[in-house]
């Protein structure tokens, strides 16, 4: 089982950056975006494209070759990009639906309809599996978890971006903003805050990390184009278990979902059952629910 | 003469297109004035608040702050022209300390705002000795309390007020009444939606009756108060 907690920390800290992009785009806009996991899969797809050799056997729609560019280069822009889709996505589609007032349902389906008309058009470009540009590694030992050179620094970045969202909600006024209009909407534009802009910006940072996570989950495993749908599920679990529009809740979930599908592989009972691993993952997040059915951090407030 | 801070004439308003609460409503408030809107439930009160800050849009009439048109602006530029308001419900950001709700009030400040909420705290001791708290955490009548200074950190020229009584027990609305006259007395116009009609006349300089969306009474408020159809239709026999 220990040697499971390496693989646990890698998936545990992609669904927690992915998981706390999810959560701050609820908090603020009150969206359940399945595109998520789209923008997710952006983040990977245009790094393969963007740093993969020339002459590779990558080829996008039969007829574009990848454009060799420095492997980290291409990461920055990639999540510039997906920032970029998140903008494109707000103006000129999720801004007109709350102009109009669409109800949350509805706009919920139009992310999965967005999920679904991207995803496709990924398939268009990007069939099969591919990996990024970067040399093998061998396994290490660091502490009690074996992971190679490249994943422990997934892991470390992967901390430190959370530890700087953490310091940005809490110190920064911008940050402080987005909490207020995660309150309250209402409440914050009498407060004088413009809230389309703390959304359109809550847009963009949501996206890039989570083409960030996209990035970390390429680097770990391979590039897909349905690799984002594949893990919405736990970063869906991730964030219910943190606690709903906490962010902080949305990193622990995420890791706590990562490692349990992971180690749980370790289980007596699992063996030759390895594929039924999210299903242990879910299951435990529905226990933590039924005991704490805010989350681990959300919190029950006062009504006065 | 006394300058007018703002005026409505004509409102419709509503919150689904084509159905209207307010049917055409006037309205003037001058400065360092309190003026309260009573009415029966239903009589868009509160709407006309909304309206004025731009949370719900103006159908027909105009909109005057200051002599300049203002129908239908943006409510976070409503707040730069010098309009606070405070909400019935959802007042304060509950996930907020109270001092990060001051800090979001001053939004729209320029220049030292630390100092501005340094001053608030002097006003009210409460919110500085419990500045680390969050604001979820307080009772009804402290959270008023925040939601008023949240509002006064722009130092606005008027002040809507929703409904400030609601909710409270006796001697947290005689507290927050007396500190809506102090904030009056330092020259900042109130306009206050009020349940309790006679409380609201007592306390203000004018009133106006709404019923059904439409103006019914207006005048000064003992005046109100001692008109028999006032006291027949709203307030009951006194």
């Amino acid at each position: 089982m220990i040697e499971q907690l390496g693989n646990g920390l890698l998936l545990g800290i992609i669904i927690a950056v992915a998981s706390v992009a999810l959560s701050l785009l609820y908090g603020v806009t009150r969206i359940v975006n399945f595109a998520h996991g789209e923008i997710i899969a952006l983040g990977a797809i245009a790094t393969l494209f963007l740093s993969s050799p020339v002459d590779s056997r990558v080829i996008f729609l039969d007829r574009f070759s990848p454009l060799g560019n420095n492997f980290y280069i291409s990461v920055v822009i990639s999540v510039i990009l997906c920032g970029l889709l998140g903008g494109i996505l707000e103006f000129f589609l999720f801004r007109p639906l709350r102009k109009a007032e669409v109800g949350n349902i509805a706009v919920l389906v139009v992310t999965i309809g967005l999920s679904l008309f991207l995803r496709h058009i990924y398939l268009l470009f990007n069939a099969k599996p591919q990996n990024f540009p970067l040399e093998l590694q061998r396994r290490e030992t660091y502490l009690f978890f074996d992971m190679t050179p490249r994943n422990f620094r997934v892991l470390i970045l992967g901390i430190f971006v959370m530890v700087l969202i953490g310091l940005f909600l809490n110190y920064t006024r911008i940050g402080k903003a987005m909490r207020a209009v995660r309150d309250s909407n209402d409440l914050a534009s009498v407060s004088g805050i413009n809230s389309d802009n703390i959304i359109l910006f809550t847009w963009i940072s949501s996206s890039m990390l989570a083409g960030l996570a996209g990035v970390f989950q390429a680097t770990i495993n391979d590039v897909r184009y349905n690799m984002g749908f594949l893990i919405l599920l736990l970063i869906f679990a991730g964030t219910v278990l943190g606690g709903i529009g906490t962010s902080f809740g949305a990193m622990v979930g995420g890791f706590i979902i990562g490692i349990v599908v992971n180690v749980s592989v370790g289980l007596p009972f699992m063996e030759g059952h390895t594929e039924a691993k999210n299903a242990v993952a879910l299951a435990i997040m529905i226990l933590i629910l039924l005991f704490r059915p805010q989350g681990i951090f959300g919190e029950k407030e006062r009504v006065s | 003469m006394n300058k007018t801070v703002i005026e409505c004439n004509g409102i419709a308003a509503g919150y689904v297109k084509g159905l209207n609460i307010l049917q055409g409503v006037d309205l003037i408030v001058d400065e360092k004035e309190i003026v309260s809107i009573i009415g029966p439930n239903g009589a868009g009160k509160s709407t006309l608040l909304k309206a004025i800050m731009g949370i719900i849009n103006i159908s027909g009439g105009r909109f005057f702050i200051n002599g300049v048109e203002k129908t239908n602006t943006p409510t976070h530029q409503i707040v730069s022209e010098g309009v606070g308001y405070v909400p019935q419900v959802e007042n304060v950001f509950p996930s907020l300390t109270i001092e990060e709700n001051l800090e979001i009030g001053s939004w729209s400040v320029k220049g030292n705002i630390k100092q501005t909420i340094s001053k608030l705290y002097d006003d009210f001791p409460m919110l500085k000795e419990r500045h680390k708290d969050k604001a979820g955490n307080l009772s009804g009548g402290q959270r008023q309390i925040l939601a008023l200074a949240r509002a006064l950190v722009t130092s606005p020229s008027i002040l809507l007020l929703d409904e400030p009584s609601a909710g409270l027990s006796p001697v947290a609305i005689k507290e927050v009444f007396e500190i809506v006259k102090e904030i009056n007395s330092r020259g900042v116009a109130i306009l206050l939606v009020e349940q309790n009609a006679t409380r609201a006349l007592n306390f203000s300089d004018r009133g106006y009756v709404l019923d059904q969306g439409r103006n019914a009474y207006q005048g000064k408020g003992q005046e109100l108060l001692d008109d028999p159809r006032v006291i027949d239709l709203y307030l009951g026999k006194l």
